[in-house]
């Protein structure tokens, strides 16, 4: 027998280094399946076309070279080298680098990390914070070499003249870039609660450029820092057209850096007529709120009552009047009768002097005589009665009779409003006590409530 | 009053502010209750106007100096 006898462990070996330097420097393009990821380290999948895959391994330091995400399903071209996992006698390929095809890797990464940072709920409405209408100062990060902050300045200087910007300066692109921009917004957030300088929102800010150039706000890192700033962010990057992950993660994406000044405060001039409209509408409807109760008050005192009491006392007494004179006549004309009766019942008794009847016939004239007296007083007592009446109603209206029956009116002493409650007024305030006869000027000591 | 109008932000004054115009224009109030609002509504509105003019005008940049600490320094652009 011709042939060399090996061990498993030294064929593989020697295949590996076979392999190794054989195809030491290999491209190769295909489909990711199978794709595997251990404690986000290593990866692992298959490359394959219509007729055939290879197994490929990816490790941690290329890995963490790549800008996107390896997927399964992703169409990319690999390169790296052919070796042999020798424990198991496969081949595979080491991937030291991997490019995606049909699309450049940055626009790969941008929409892999959109979708990503989406489904962790990032560009939520309801973790966007709301935007102050004032704020007592304006963080900005951007680069103050650039034309941004001179747009941001111009537009501020219109809307609102005292404003109160405190620049961060940063590299808005570049290796560095998005770690300045995270730093930018950690000082800021550190100095505007620290000091009192009252940093309440910061603007992200940079002009436009290549997907290259505003790489800086397509990162996880400043994604990450925006959505966990405590302060509100406005992502005013690149122009209209632009749309960065910062924009989405942002509170608010403004369209150019020159809107961001825009919405970052209001404007003084309108805000300060809102206001005066405001004013004049509660002073509007105060005074059509006086000329009403004036108009209630008005309608009151014309009524007759008020206006002319005594033409009711009048009818009263006239009534009263009335009725006494019919009791003088009524009664003058049934003593007449009854004297005439009893002139005759005389003549008659003087003729036939029967001492029963006499009693009897006395005792129903008395009789006649008392209904007669009673009845009127009584109606007259009832007259008296509803005149008293009226007359104390009428009265106990007037706060003045409250005062003549012994209470007292507690007003204050600067408005003359009335207190009405221990809250109108506060321990050693000075309040005027209003009596029957004059008026007590006194100082609270103390309050003591009801309620224990 | 829940809240102490100065101690109130600009948005809060505003706010209450709107609230009591349309409570006023809306409702039916007792006269005494409308003088109250005015009252308070006036106060509302000059705290509003204040906290407008309550910065003063600055423009600064923020760096650390040499202890490492944040400092704001005024800010000069050329052709500002």
């Amino acid at each position: 027998m011709n042939f060399k006898i090996y061990t498993v462990s030294s064929l593989n070996l020697k295949i590996k280094n076979s392999l190794e330097s054989g195809f030491s420097n290999v491209g190769v393009e295909g489909e990711v399946s199978n794709f595997y990821c251990h404690n986000n380290r290593h990866l692992y999948f298959d490359l394959k076309d219509d007729n055939s895959k290879i197994k490929v391994v990816m490790f941690y330091e290329a890995k963490k070279k790549l800008g996107f995400e390896i997927e399964d399903g992703l169409h990319v071209l690999l390169s790296g080298y052919i070796s042999v996992y020798e424990k198991r006698g496969d081949y595979q390929l080491i991937a030291l680098d991997a490019e995606p095809v049909g699309k450049g890797s940055l626009a790969l990464a941008y929409e892999q990390l959109k979708i990503k940072l989406k489904e962790k709920g990032y560009f939520e409405e309801i973790s966007k914070k709301a935007i102050p209408v004032i704020p007592r100062a304006i963080g900005l990060v951007t680069s103050t070499g650039g034309a941004v902050i001179r747009d941001i300045i111009t537009v501020l200087s219109k809307r609102f003249e005292n404003f109160h910007l405190v620049v961060r300066n940063v590299s808005v692109q570049g290796l560095s870039a998005s770690r300045e921009v995270c730093e930018a917004i950690d000082d800021l957030s550190e100095f505007g609660s620290g000091t009192g300088a009252g940093v309440d929102v910061i603007i992200l800010a940079r002009g436009g450029g290549s997907l290259e150039d505003l790489w800086a706000f397509n990162t996880q890192e400043v994604a990450q820092k925006v959505f966990e700033c405590s302060i509100p962010v406005i992502s005013a990057i690149g122009h209209e057209t632009d749309f960065t992950i910062c924009d989405f993660v942002a509170d608010i994406r403004a369209a150019t850096p020159s809107v961001a000044a825009q919405m970052v405060i209001c404007n003084k001039s309108e805000t300060v007529k809102i206001i005066n409209s405001l004013l004049d509408r509660i002073k509007n409807n105060l005074e059509k709120n006086l000329a009403k109760s004036r108009q209630d008050l008005r309608y009151l005192s014309d009524r007759r009552i008020f206006k002319k009491p005594q033409t009711i006392l009048i009818n009263f007494w006239q009534g009263h009047d009335a009725a006494r004179k019919k009791l003088a006549d009524g009664a003058k004309l049934k003593i007449q009768s009854k004297k005439s009766a009893f002139g005759a019942l005389q003549i008659l008794l003087s003729e036939k002097p029967i001492i029963g009847r006499i009693v009897l016939n006395k005792m129903s004239v008395n009789n006649d005589l008392f209904r007669l007296f009673s009845g009127e007083k009584n109606k007259l007592e009832s007259l008296k009665n509803r005149v008293g009446i009226l007359l104390k109603d009428m009265d106990s209206r007037s706060p003045v009779s409250v005062l003549q029956k012994g209470f007292a009116l507690v007003i204050k002493k600067d408005n003359e409003k009335i207190i009405k409650s221990i809250d109108d007024a506060a321990v050693d305030e000075q309040l005027q006590i209003l009596l029957k006869d004059g008026i007590l000027l006194s100082k609270i000591l103390e309050k003591i409530s009801k309620k224990p | 009053m829940e809240k102490e109008i100065k101690e109130m932000s600009f948005e809060e004054a505003l706010l209450k502010l709107e609230t009591i115009v349309g409570e006023l224009e809306d409702e039916k109030i007792e006269l005494e209750e409308s003088i109250k609002r005015f009252e308070l509504g006036v106060r509302l509105s000059s705290h509003c106007l204040a906290k407008l003019d309550e910065a003063e005008k600055k423009i600064e940049e923020l760096t650390r100096n040499q202890d490492g600490k944040l400092v704001a320094r005024e800010l000069k652009l050329d052709d500002l």
